[in-house]
């Protein structure tokens, strides 16, 4: 992850920007909404690994003096889905890309309240993103300017 | 209706915060089968999307409207190997890839 934002460096112009969109490290909650009632189904249990050591490569950066901070900003986001499938779908992929847990109980549960509602509900999936802006620094010098060294008078 | 992403759009909201977009150049790493990167054409960038996944490149052109053709480019590619020049845009983008 740090190789990848040193490259991203690389081809930033001088004073570029670098954004970092993803989910915030909290687990998502899942329901179905019908008529514009929610009701809530479970919440998911997502391992959040990958998004600690993505913290830590932005930190890393930052204190190579690379990236300057410069605004966060978090969101909720919402994927609506009309279908069983559609849920389930998402689902492997998301289990398949992160490397997650599998989620069967929560498909049953999602089959069921649709089957209730014959069909008429939405599955819900939400959880907040995080969005930083980072801007590119002049790479600190490697060796930094030397001082002179002040002479002795006297003595 | 299938899968909608975000249907009260505070992505785009949060995206217009950070920037004027427009004729910027940007490099979006981890485009999927781009949905951001139609946000990011949207917002009038140049955009470079690139994905490991040629599967999800394929899809991403296949998707391409038309009236973005000219602003996206997708290329298959990885984060720890950019095959760009050195300073060759305005903002690099990590769409969930990092």
């Amino acid at each position: 992850m740090v190789h990848a934002l040193h490259e991203a460096r690389r081809v930033l112009r001088p004073d570029g920007l670098l954004v970092d969109l993803r989910p915030v490290a909290v687990h998502r909650r899942v329901g179905v909404m019908q008529a514009e009632r929610y009701r809530p189904l479970g919440v998911m249990r997502e391992t959040f690994d990958n998004d600690r050591a993505a913290d830590r490569a932005v930190t890393e950066v930052e204190r190579e003096g690379l990236f300057k901070a410069e605004g966060r900003t978090v969101f909720d986001c919402n994927r609506t889905m009309d279908s069983l499938d559609e849920f389930q779908e998402w689902l492997a992929d998301f289990v398949k890309l992160g490397q997650q847990p599998s989620h069967d109980w929560l498909v049953r549960r999602v089959k069921r309240a649709l089957d209730e509602t014959r069909g008429k509900a939405r599955v819900v999936v939400s959880g907040p993103l995080v969005l930083r802006v980072l801007r590119k620094q002049e790479a600190p010098s490697p060796n930094p300017p030397l001082r002179p060294i002040a002479e002795k008078r006297g003595g | 209706m299938p899968l909608r992403v975000d249907p009260e759009e505070n992505e785009m909201c949060a995206l217009k915060g950070v920037t004027d977009w427009r004729r910027k150049r940007v490099l979006e790493i981890g485009c999927g089968e781009g949905r951001l990167t139609g946000r990011l054409a949207q917002l009038g960038a140049l955009v470079s999307a690139t994905d490991p996944d040629a599967q999800l490149i394929r899809a991403a052109r296949r998707k391409l409207l038309q009236r973005f053709a000219k602003q996206i480019h997708y290329a298959v590619g990885k984060a720890e190997r950019i095959d760009h020049p050195s300073e060759s845009f305005d903002i690099v983008v990590f769409a969930w890839a990092l």
